[in-house]
């Protein structure tokens, strides 16, 4: 399970939205989660979809890859459906198996699923599409107005980088660790949730341990390569503004004024 | 100390600090030691006798106790020199894993160049440099939690020569490897040190590496029991076991067989030179 988690992974490529500026990117993916919750009908909603869609095809990105990622929200996206489809007694009512719902209730509940869906989609692309360096770069730069007020913002980026860096090592040492307890006979599987939340503290024990000593080792790592949090970086890779980011600037916008139309001359759903 | 001396240890001591009230004992106690540009020296020692302490200390990761470390004529303790002794000599360390910082190989490589504020165009044609040098050029847009043992090693090697420091140290850098991951980091050392004059300190437990140097430093309990050519410091086997090492394994070879009465020369540490030696012997007993 822990596998499943793509959070913070990046496939490298060289589409279209690979290319883009990661400064505009990281703007127009929080403009998109804005306009998905813009959304108030199926039209926008499904138009807002359908956008997410191409994008993930443009990228290039299996889909395969990308549903792995929506794996982890499958319970959410299932409770928050649930929790509509008993809970909201607006519309016709309708009897299935003896119960109550009514057409208001599954209609928000697929509106919902859908939201979250297009949500989590639109955000794991753009780390699916952006190296991480690229992205916590394109952040500091964005922050950087927030250094007058004697933000950190670089160090920050620079935690971000580390710590983006050391999630497939930490999965990976986990996996060791479980198995290294396993073979001392180490149940992890059965029991209630209580003990197997008991089988778990020795396995993070050690992960704590090993993240202290990694820690202190990078920083040593660091050091020895001249940094020192203070002193003004370079970078190797240039951002760079180009025509792609403004085709993309103009579909953003233009999505948005459909959202808006849709949204008026159409009835709300939610 | 002439101007050929890279790094110069002088009476050094070092302790490392205790949680108790009762001070440790001295982790390195009055080392001298003289580093000649160009040189590819092995430091050698069982665990705990000093060697990681050594390679902080060529960095100015840690200041001495007592005595001086120079780089360069620089002395470690001037804050003021700090980086210009990093950017002298640049330390690679043991777990591949806990010295890469960025998630593509050549992001990871441009770091230090980042950090001392080079021009972009120059930090792309060191990186690529760097990352040919070592071979791993291929793999510049990997991602290092994805490469083996020595390839990683080898990105780290890269890091530390895109920085064009004048030496290199390297803290154990095959201990977590493989032998085909050995072989690599090896190979990638012996380049830089003969192509490119890079000067080489490698710190190892393994015979069979030290015995590529053109000179080998034996580490005992803190103190430099030997220093010397291979040939020199391999012909005191006693010396070296004491100091809970053992001989290369042709040497070994060779000193069973010629005390079986096998008549093999004094001095074989290599096996193509145990092979040479051995291919004679015998067919020397062919011809009688
Ligand atoms: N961070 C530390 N704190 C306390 N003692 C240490 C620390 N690091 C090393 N030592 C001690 O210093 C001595 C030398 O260690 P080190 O230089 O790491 O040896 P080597 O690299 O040859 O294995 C050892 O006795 C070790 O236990
Ligand atoms: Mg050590």
């Amino acid at each position: 399970m822990i596998k499943d988690i793509t959070l913070g992974q990046y496939f490298p490529g060289d589409s279209f939205i690979h290319k883009l500026d990661p400064r505009f990117k990281l703007i127009f993916t929080v403009f998109v989660l804005v306009e998905i919750f813009l959304c108030k009908n199926f039209l926008s909603l499904g138009l807002i979809f359908l956008f997410s869609i191409a994008c993930g095809l443009i990228s290039k990105i299996s889909f395969k890859v990308i549903m792995k990622g929506l794996k982890m929200i499958y319970l959410l996206i299932f409770f928050t459906s649930a929790l509509q489809i008993f809970y909201n007694k607006t519309g016709t009512p309708i009897e299935i198996f003896g119960g109550k719902i009514t057409t208001g209730g599954i209609f928000t509940a697929i509106f919902m699923a859908v939201r979250i869906i297009s949500l989590i989609f639109v955000s794991s692309l753009l780390t699916y599409t952006t190296s991480p360096t690229a992205l916590t770069d394109g952040l500091e730069r964005l922050l950087s107005p927030l250094k007058k007020l004697h933000i950190p913002v670089d160090t920050l980026a620079m935690m971000m980088t580390i710590a983006l860096r050391f999630i497939p090592t930490l999965i990976e040492e986990i996996y060791k660790i479980m198995n290294a307890q396993k073979a001392r006979g180490a149940d992890l599987e059965n029991g209630n949730i209580i003990k197997r939340a008991k089988a778990l503290v020795p396995i993070f024990i050690p992960l704590f341990v090993n993240s202290f000593r990694r820690a202190y080792e990078l920083a040593f790592a660091m050091e020895c390569r001249c940094y020192n949090g203070s002193n003004r970086r370079t970078r190797m890779k240039k951002m760079h503004t180009g025509w792609r980011d403004i085709v993309a600037l103009c579909v953003v916008l233009l999505i948005l004024a459909a959202i808006i139309l849709l949204n008026h001359f159409f009835g709300a759903v939610i | 100390m002439n101007d050929n001396t890279l790094i110069s240890f002088r009476d050094v001591s070092y302790r490392y600090e205790s949680d108790t009230d009762t001070p440790l004992p001295l982790a390195l106690k009055n080392i001298n030691i003289d580093i000649k540009k160009g040189e590819f020296v092995a430091i050698l020692g069982h665990n705990g006798s000093g060697k990681s302490t050594i390679a902080k200390l060529s960095n100015a990761i840690i200041m001495p106790e007592s005595g001086k470390v120079y780089i360069k004529g620089m002395d470690t303790v001037d804050e003021k020199l700090e980086y210009d002794i990093r950017q002298t000599v640049g330390v690679v360390f043991q777990n591949p894993d806990n010295q890469i910082v960025a998630t593509i190989v050549e992001e990871d490589v441009a770091f230090g160049p980042e950090n001392l504020g080079i021009e972009p165009k120059e930090i792309r044609k060191r990186v690529d440099d760097a990352l040919k040098s070592v071979g791993m050029y291929d793999y510049r847009f990997h991602q290092p939690h994805k490469l083996s043992g020595g390839q990683k090693q080898r990105v780290a090697i890269a890091g530390i020569m895109a920085m064009q420091t004048e030496c290199i140290v390297l803290d154990e850098p095959t201990a977590m490897l493989d032998p085909k991951g050995r072989e690599e980091v090896m190979t990638a050392m012996q380049r830089l040190n003969k192509e490119l004059g890079i000067t080489v300190v490698l710190i190892t437990h393994y015979m069979d590496e030290a015995v590529k140097a053109d000179r080998v430093i034996v580490m005992d309990s803190g103190e430099v029991v030997l220093d010397g050519t291979p040939r020199e410091v391999f012909s005191q086997p006693d010396i070296i076991e004491h100091a809970g090492l053992e001989l290369p394994e042709s040497a070994k070879l060779a000193n069973e067989l010629r005390k079986n009465g096998v008549e093999l020369p004094e001095g074989i540490l290599t096996p193509e030179e145990f092979i040479e030696a051995f291919k004679f012997c015998v067919s020397g007993g062919n011809e009688k």
